[in-house]
């Protein structure tokens, strides 16, 4: 068996003070893979991305990404594993307004060296890695570029924080509800953009949401219920 | 250097409450600078009242007081010099030149001053600097001549040829005038901001002159009286003066003078060193300037605290931009460093604006606080101690910034990559 690209075993989890949250006896992602993960809001799947970013650790079992158990690692070293490795994509208001579109996408490699120098050995400079993903997504005008964060639609805003999760070329790419806040037609089209960037990126999604429609369009899905032993608890 | 532009483009997005922060550290900055500098200033041109001149001789009482009412004139003599005391240290080998001065009379709240020529000669007040007539001329042998400081000739709205009438004692309001021998303006001295500006210069002959007829305080009466043109026919050389300056030939000299005349077996006198009382009476003002001073410090702290609220305010509402910075590979501590950085930011703007705005003031005002209160105020760089009070200001912002840095960074820790909506 290949070496997994997350591999969850025994996770479990709990806040301070309340019952367990997370139990996961056992959970994979393959390199390349997109997978869907359903899961209602409270089914816990914002600790879960919180643990899987090495933000939160885990009271018993192992997180590994990319084969590195994550609470060996301190935690200044799992902050730069962290953006050395996966992009996130949120929600909305993932970007932040008062920096050009430009600025937003080149951010992380602003923090990890290593997804700078991916972006300057592809495609000549980070300056050019954004152009490219940018257009790739559909935001082809270079004037765009320098216009303020907040200036863009949703739809475009959720493209140029794709394009910020993509930046460097990450193993890992996770969305949580990136399309909550776009209408059905733009969904199905922003996920293709998505996915057609993660296959060219190599990267694996990991694709957090509770809108069962868009399941069919991923390699796998899976329900965090399912997953989850712990699921009829209630979620802080 | 990329947090420093991230901090900047930030504050940038929060314009309108940085301005005002900015703003506030500003004024509290210049205030502090202005206070500083008018210190400096007013206890230079206090030391600049007089100059030039080597011992201040008066009737045995302290030396602030005798300062104080031959240079200030401020308080009264307690008691006279006889006039032979005064000739006899005026011929004195080592005095260059001897102003005697008698006090005691007033006009319109403003003192009288009898002197004579070498008043003009070698009075001299800050940077050596004489007496100058701005009109008219000085005092000549006619003693109902008078000769106005540069405030008297303004407040009161005279010109040369005016007459005037002298009032007996120091009071605001007199019940007994001198009103038989009125003065005649023959000039207007240039504005100096020592005590000058607010004198009445009269000759000595003068002073006299309208004293002639009176006994035992009171003027005579009738037959008694004695008229203006009577007195000009007069022996008007004085019987006493209140006090008189000497300046020497010789500085080495001022102690060995000094002593002589302590010591003069003639009448109970005393010579007291300008410069020397000078210290001493600023030393007794010195607590209302280190006062006025401590007040500008804690405008200043009042500054910062309020760019402590400012920033302290906004941490709750900044809670997604610190988890998009996280999500995006920041680890808390650039967090921490970035809010520093806010801090600094607002703090150095403060202090450049609030240094601009100093020397704004001190441009549109110099020309003003020069004449009215005689105090220079520079356009100069800052001083070493003013660059030191900078830096300290920084100092202690960067110390505040520490303050929203720590919660921030408690916070990005807890909050993680999401916020909830």
């Amino acid at each position: 068996m290949t070496q997994a690209l997350i591999e969850l075993s025994d996770l479990s989890f709990s806040w301070p003070g309340h019952p367990v949250l997370l139990d996961i006896p056992a959970f994979r992602l393959e390199p390349g893979e997109t997978l869907f993960l359903k899961g209602p809001s409270g089914s816990g799947k914002t600790t879960l991305l919180g643990l899987l970013g090495g933000v939160q650790k885990a009271d018993l079992g192992t997180i590994r990404l990319l084969g590195q158990e994550l609470s060996e690692l301190g935690s200044g070293a799992r902050d730069r594993f962290r953006v050395d490795h996966t992009g996130y994509i949120f929600q909305q208001f993932n970007l932040l307004p008062f920096l050009s579109v430009r600025e937003n996408v080149e951010l992380p490699c602003h923090f990890s060296k290593l997804r700078a120098s991916r972006a300057v050995q592809r495609h000549g400079s980070v300056d050019n890695a954004a152009q490219t993903l940018l257009a790739h997504l559909g935001l082809k005008d270079p004037a765009l570029l320098e216009r303020r964060a907040d200036s863009l639609s949703i739809g475009q805003q959720q493209r140029v924080a794709a394009a910020r999760a993509l930046i460097g070329q990450p193993e890992l790419v996770i969305a949580d509800e990136p399309t909550s806040a776009l209408d059905a037609d733009a969904r199905e089209a922003f996920i293709q953009l998505l996915f057609a960037e993660c296959r060219e990126a190599g990267a694996s999604l990991l694709f957090v949401s509770h809108d069962q429609s868009l399941a069919p369009l991923f390699d796998r899905n899976l329900s965090l219920s399912e997953l989850n032993r712990a699921a009829t608890q209630v979620e802080v | 250097m990329y947090l420093f532009r991230l901090a900047l483009a930030s504050l940038a997005n929060r314009r309108f409450t940085a301005l005002l922060t900015a703003f506030a550290i500003a004024l509290s900055v210049c205030l502090l600078l202005a206070v500083e500098r008018v210190r400096t200033e007013a206890r230079a041109s206090f030391a600049s009242t007089i100059s030039g001149t080597d011992l201040i001789v008066g009737a045995r009482s302290g030396s602030v007081n005798l300062l104080l009412y031959s240079v200030f004139r401020i308080g009264n003599a307690t008691n006279n010099i006889r006039w032979d005391s005064f000739e006899h240290f005026a011929n004195n080998p080592k005095v260059k030149w001897a102003i005697p001065m008698s006090l005691g009379d007033s006009h319109r709240g403003y003192r009288v001053m009898g002197t004579n020529e070498n008043y003009f000669e070698h009075y001299q007040y800050g940077h050596k600097q004489n007496l100058k007539l701005d009109s008219g001329r000085a005092f000549a042998t006619d003693p109902f001549e008078v000769v106005l400081g540069a405030e008297v000739a303004e407040a009161l709205h005279y010109k040369l040829g005016d007459k005037l009438v002298l009032a007996h004692g120091v009071a605001a309001i007199s019940l007994v005038k001198h009103d038989d021998k009125p003065f005649t303006v023959v000039g207007i001295l240039k504005r100096t901001g020592t005590p000058v500006d607010r004198t009445l210069h009269i000759s000595l002959g003068g002073m006299e002159a309208i004293h002639i007829d009176w006994h035992n305080g009171v003027p005579a009466h009738g037959a008694g009286r004695v008229s203006a043109d009577q007195a000009r026919n007069m022996d008007l050389t004085p019987q006493a003066i209140t006090a008189f300056m000497l300046g020497l030939n010789s500085k080495i000299s001022t102690f060995a003078l000094q002593r002589e005349i302590n010591e003069f077996r003639g009448e109970p006198m005393m010579a007291i060193l300008p410069g020397v009382a000078l210290q001493e009476l600023w030393s007794l003002m010195s607590t209302a300037e280190k006062a006025l001073f401590v007040v500008s410090l804690f405008v200043v702290l009042t500054g910062l605290i309020g760019m402590l609220t400012a920033i302290l305010t906004s941490l709750n509402e900044r809670r997604r931009e610190m988890a998009i910075l996280r999500s995006v590979g920041a680890r808390p501590w650039h967090i921490a460093t970035l809010l520093i950085f806010e801090a600094l930011a607002l703090a150095l703007a403060g202090v450049i604006a609030g240094v601009g705005l100093l020397y704004v003031c001190i441009a549109i005002a110099q020309g003003y606080v020069q004449s009215n209160y005689g105090l220079y105020l520079p356009l100069a760089w800052p001083s070493e101690y003013e660059w030191t009070l900078l830096g300290g200001i920084l100092a202690a912002a960067l110390l505040m910034g520490c303050v929203p840095a720590w919660r921030a960074y408690r916070q990005s820790l807890a909050d993680g990559l999401s916020i909830r909506l």
